[in-house]
């Protein structure tokens, strides 16, 4: 009772005040700074495959004289595409290939959450979870992809295929709710579409990207509800004086 | 996101192939388009209604010093590179819609800055209330407060109160805490990422391993992998951190600002003379920070000269001692000390001797030297060799760095012979390493492979490569003679070589051709404070003199080389000690007179572009120890040759008449004479062996005198940075 | 404050701020000394035949006599004859980035021995003279103080001119000079 009172007081004072932080602060759950793992760690040697190498030079080759460096998110994301996720080693590859001091290579590697840092399933699940595929009903394909998959967010199924993340917004608000996985999008999902797409990839046949509710893009579902009679031609709601 | 041009580069268009070629010239191009033509004009700006005049390029923050103001400022540093980060040097400028960062805006023609409005006054108070929010109230334990940079200007700049109130929900960031080595103590949650630090090691320690990790609120500072902060500079970024996030680990937990007295003076561990601050309680040394001075240290201090000042407290000389029959010092009082001491001089009838050390100041040499003089002996020398031959120690430019320390960071081109600036000067390897970046300049050297933070040349270890490149027959000669500003650094080291006569002259000649109106390329690199000094006052480099003249009385005056020892004395020979620290000097001496160390006494010292310094006493020498030239001076009395000087000023005015440039403090006396050492050489002949350097690695850097011997700050340094520097060899081994 | 700074602003540079030892406040003004011109007792209370020789007596030569106030000033005769005062600049705190205190000279007398009390821990000192500070607006002003008292003084900490940097935010992108070390 006295503490329901005091509480209400000083929610009182407080909605006086003006607090800048006014919820709660959203923390990234990766680290951001490097432990040495059976499965990251500097002496894993990292190379590019031959055709990468290939690649790797092409990119170097895209940028003008002096700006070597700006190769470096390219590269990262070629040494991702190629081992699947971003050990320490391929950093350091990335830093020798550039000609600059690894730090630097971390500092990029880290500021961007799209590279994984840490060992990621061959399948990364990103669910998105901003606003419009939450109204649409995203906390519902988080908990069927959990509930599949057995792990958490964040986490990677034991058999090395799934990796579940929760992202912002991945621009595809139309089709919402949406997954990416990989670089394919999942969209106008339910929790039964999420079920067989899971179920798809583990069986080794991924199902086809796209909307899962019949709609060939973003075009309105089922018919248009506006601008479904013919085009009114030249002249139409002028005054008839004018006409 | 690149796969367009991806396939097109795949199908063969691999760019330009002119691409390498054209780097160079345009390189060259813009290394030269930065020396201006002609000073351009003025403009004027205002501050606070204030007409300033500046001149353009230069930023706000810039215009403000000049009219006075002073701009408050976290990420900025005048030595550093601006980052724009922090956001607290906003100011309002008139017409500007939103306030600018002063710190990196140039100024234009007749802006009204206002410092003091309104909307600037707001700026403030808000980024500083951002900063705070994230910043942790825990000053009263932190070692930074009281001399605090965040303090300062939250209470200047800041709002009087704080709308942060979710402490009790959500709390502030927290960082965990990172190793950075020995010296530098990283509290990583009080950081408010200025990013100082990470521009100091990339920028002057060339240590590329500080960076940012994360953004946003999850960003932090850090090595990203497990790794110590290996740098001979580190102690550098405790000054320049404006929070507590770095701070000394030697220094942790000892005493606040305000309760110690600080004492200018100068450092000794190295040759540079950098000038330092002592701060002292009670009668102790606390610890030692750098103090501006744009002609040797700019405000850097490397790590030896800051840390090693717990060494002055231990294994200290503390009493007299005279050895025993028996074998064992014995301490003794002074009475008795002097008396046998000069028993002994006086029964050698001459026959006495003198080596002076790393250490000594020219006070001390100088008294010495009338000392002994008045008791027949002539023979005085340093510990350290050097070239004899020739015009040998006789020209002053013949040992000192002629271009000046200042200078060779305009330099740009040069050869450094037989030395690593890096660990034997690192402060003159930061002026070269700043030549490096601003001004392109060209860097070889001869000798073994070492990283100077930079990249230079490494034509090779032989010493035959040095006659070479001053016969004009090597491709690096092009490079110096079609340099501006060319500078040839021979190291200390080459010089105690047997063919020393030969590197000397050789280069000396070759950089008498490279000389131009008012530029000097010959320098040599001394590593010992006391070295320049005991030249500039007559002794002879070298201890083959006195132990050829196999001296029945020996006189060590700090010399704790380890270059003397009984094996190569008489047997009955007499050693006197004087200095302050029991290293190898006291070990072999029959008679100990313990002396003042440099932070003791005031005495001078000349630093290796021979410009003399004095260091003021900060702490009275403890026990029985006293100044070295007044046991001397005492000595002499004992001896009935008293010396004609009683006090300091007396003895200044002695110096005064040997040298009057060694009392011309902070001043720099350009040497004459050099275009002689050729007419005077003898040989030129250099021996086909390998030149060496001694301290290659970090872990060598920290203990190379008595004081740094005997500090245990050094210790754990060499300690950590030996296991440090093993890490890292292995993985690269593995690596390969 | 921004009166202050207008003042600061308006004066020509390279000259030293005066600053009282009592008054910490910031009083300046734009000569040397900010005492004001004493007054000549004499002149006043002079005779008006007196003050017609001194007039005609004025454009003589004066030769000035050497003002030593050491033996009544009261100090010590040890603490005369024995010290060397360090007429200084105060060096800038490494670890901070603030000027404002540097701009004066003080006189700081040579350190004697300091020991910690037993009984607190504090600093104990024999030495009277080592906490005064008195500070200067000129180098001249310090030394004209040595000498009155008598003591012997050195000039430690020449002035130089401030080296005028070039700041350029864009040096660190640029492309082909080494400038560009790193991100920031």
């Amino acid at each position: 009772m006295i503490s329901s009172c005091a509480s209400k007081s000083i929610n009182l004072v407080r909605g006086g005040m003006r607090a800048i932080a006014t919820s709660a602060v959203q923390r990234s759950d990766h680290l951001f700074v490097h432990r040495d793992t059976p499965e990251d760690n500097p002496n894993i040697k990292f190379e590019f495959t031959p055709e990468n190498k290939k690649r790797v030079e092409a990119i170097i080759s895209i940028y003008p004289e002096g700006y070597k460096r700006a190769a470096m998110i390219p590269l990262l994301d070629l040494a991702q595409r190629q081992y699947g996720w971003l050990p320490i080693s391929a950093m350091q590859k990335v830093a020798e290939i550039l000609e600059v001091s690894h730090m630097r290579v971390y500092e990029v590697a880290t500021f961007y959450t799209m590279f994984l840092r840490k060992p990621t399933g061959k399948y990364h699940i990103q669910v998105c979870t901003t606003t419009p595929c939450w109204l649409r009903g995203s906390d519902e394909i988080m908990e069927c992809c959990k509930k599949t998959l057995g792990v958490e967010v964040g986490e990677m199924t034991k058999d090395g295929l799934f990796t579940i993340s929760e992202v912002e917004c991945l621009g595809a608000c139309v089709n919402a709710p949406m997954v990416a996985i990989n670089d394919d999008y999942y969209e106008d999902l339910t929790a039964k579409d999420m079920q067989q797409i899971l179920a798809d990839f583990k069986a080794g046949k991924p199902s086809p990207p796209g909307p899962r509710n019949g709609r060939y893009a973003s075009e309105p579902a089922g018919e248009p509800s506006s601008l479904t009679e013919e085009p009114k031609g030249p002249g139409f709601g002028l005054q008839p004086a004018l006409a | 996101m690149f796969r367009a041009p991806l396939t097109k580069v795949i199908q063969g268009r691999f760019g330009s192939p002119t691409h390498g070629i054209t780097s160079k010239a345009i390189r060259s191009s813009a290394a030269l388009s930065q020396t201006p033509a002609k000073a351009p004009e003025k403009i004027e700006v205002f501050v606070d209604d204030v007409s300033v005049k500046v001149l353009p390029g230069t930023t706000v923050l810039q215009a403000c010093a000049v009219a006075g103001v002073e701009i408050p400022r976290f990420c900025y540093h005048e030595r550093l590179s601006v980052a724009g980060n922090c956001r607290m040097c906003l100011v309002e400028v008139e017409k500007s819609p939103k306030p600018v960062a002063a710190c990196a805006m140039p100024v234009m023609k007749g802006w009204r800055i206002k410092t003091n409005s309104e909307m600037t006054r707001k700026a403030r108070e808000g980024v500083m209330e951002f900063l705070l929010m994230n910043h942790p109230l825990d000053c009263p334990i932190c070692d930074q407060g009281g001399e605090c940079d965040l303090q300062d200007q939250a209470m200047a700049f800041g709002s009087d109160r704080s709308r942060f109130t979710d402490i009790n929900h959500t709390g502030k960031r927290a960082v965990e805490d990172k190793n950075f080595g020995p010296l530098v103590k990283g509290i990583m949650t009080r950081c408010i990422h200025c990013t100082r630090c990470v521009r100091f090691a990339c920028e002057v320690a060339g240590v590329e391993d500080l960076g940012t990790t994360g953004r946003g609120n999850d960003m932090q500072i850090g090595t990203y992998v497990e790794k110590l902060f290996l740098s001979e500079l580190s102690g550098n970024v405790i000054d320049l951190c404006p929070v507590g996030a770095l701070t000394s680990k030697p220094y942790s937990f000892v005493a606040r600002p305000w309760e110690i007295r600080k004492v200018s003076s100068i450092d000794v561990l190295d040759a540079v003379g950098s000038n330092i601050v002592v701060s002292t309680r009670t009668n102790e040394v606390l610890r030692i920070v750098p103090r501006e001075n744009e002609d040797i240290n700019e405000e850097w201090l490397a790590d030896k000269s800051r840390f090693a000042c717990d060494g002055l407290k231990r294994q200290r000389l503390v009493a007299p001692m005279v050895r025993m029959p028996n074998g064992e010092l014995q301490a003794v009082e002074w009475e008795g000390a002097l008396i046998s001491v000069a028993k002994a001089i006086k029964d050698a009838k001459g026959a006495v001797a003198a080596i002076a050390g790393q250490l000594v100041d020219v006070e001390s040499l100088v008294a010495l030297k009338d000392l002994l003089n008045r008791n027949g002996g002539e023979t005085l020398c340093t510990e350290q060799n050097f070239n004899v031959k020739g015009s040998g120690s006789d020209l002053r430019s013949n040992y000192v760095c002629n271009t000046t320390i200042a200078d060779l960071e305009q330099a740009d081109a040069v050869l450094l012979i037989g030395t690593n600036p890096r660990y034997e000067a690192p402060l003159i390897n930061t002026r070269l390493r700043k030549s490096y970046i601003n001004n392109e300049m060209d860097i070889a050297s001869i000798g073994p492979k070492i990283d100077l933070s930079y990249n230079h040349q490494n034509l090779g270890e032989d010493a035959g490569l040095i006659s070479q490149v001053c016969n004009g027959g090597h491709p690096f000669s092009k490079v110096l003679e079609n340099a501006k500003k060319p500078a040839i650094v021979l190291g200390a080291n080459v010089l105690e070589r047997p063919d020393a006569a030969g590197i000397h002259t050789t280069v000396a000649s070759y950089c008498k051709k490279l000389n131009k109106q008012g530029w000097n390329a010959f320098n040599v690199l001394q590593n010992n404070a006391g070295q320049t000094g005991a030249l500039d006052v007559g002794y002879q480099p070298g201890t083959q003199a006195a132990l050829k003249a196999q001296p029945k009385v020996l006189i060590l005056l700090g010399a704790d080389g380890g270059k003397v020892d009984r094996e190569k004395l008489p047997k009955d020979c007499y050693v006197i000690y004087i200095g302050h620290h029991g290293d190898n000097g006291a070990s072999i001496a029959d008679a100990v007179l313990p002396g003042a160390a440099y932070t003791e006494k005031q005495a001078i010292y000349v630093n290796t572009e021979g410009r003399a310094q004095q260091t003021l006493a900060a702490v009275s020498p403890p026990g029985m120890a006293r100044e070295d030239w007044k046991i001397l001076r005492a000595l002499s009395e004992i001896l009935g040759t008293p010396l004609p000087y009683d006090n300091l000023d007396d003895l200044r005015n002695r110096i005064e008449d040997i040298a009057p440039h060694l009392v011309r403090f902070g001043k720099l006396e350009s040497s004459t004479f050099g275009n002689l050492t050729e007419q005077l050489a003898t040989s030129k002949s250099i021996e086909n062996t390998k030149i060496d350097v001694k301290q290659k690695k970090l872990r060598e850097y920290f203990m190379t005198d008595p004081i740094s011997r005997a500090s245990p700050t050094m210790a754990r340094c060499v300690r950590e940075v030996s296991g440090e520097e093993a890490k890292e060899e292995s993985q690269r081994q593995a690596a390969c | 404050m921004s009166f202050v700074r207008q003042i600061l602003a308006k004066t020509p540079q390279g000259v030293h701020w005066a600053k009282t030892v009592s008054n910490s406040s910031r009083c300046m003004s734009s000569v040397g000394s900010r005492d004001a011109p004493p007054i000549d007792v004499s002149q006043v209370i002079a005779q008006p035949e007196e003050l017609e020789r001194k007039r005609k007596l004025s454009g003589a030569i004066t030769v000035p006599t050497k003002v030593d106030l050491s033996p009544i000033s009261g100090v010590p005769e040890e603490h005369v004859k024995t010290r060397r005062v360090c007429i200084h600049l105060p060096p800038k705190n490494a670890m901070q980035s603030g000027t404002d205190n540097l701009n004066h000279w003080v006189i700081e007398f040579d350190n004697r021995e300091r020991w910690e009390n037993p009984l607190m821990g504090w600093t104990s000192t024999g030495d009277p003279l080592s906490n005064m500070e008195v500070t200067f607006g000129s180098k001249e002003e310090a030394i004209e103080h040595c000498e009155r008292n008598g003591w012997r003084w050195f000039i430690d900490a020449e002035e130089k001119p401030k080296v005028e940097r070039v700041k350029n935010y864009g040096l660190n992108f640029h492309w082909n000079r080494r400038t560009r070390t790193s991100t920031k």
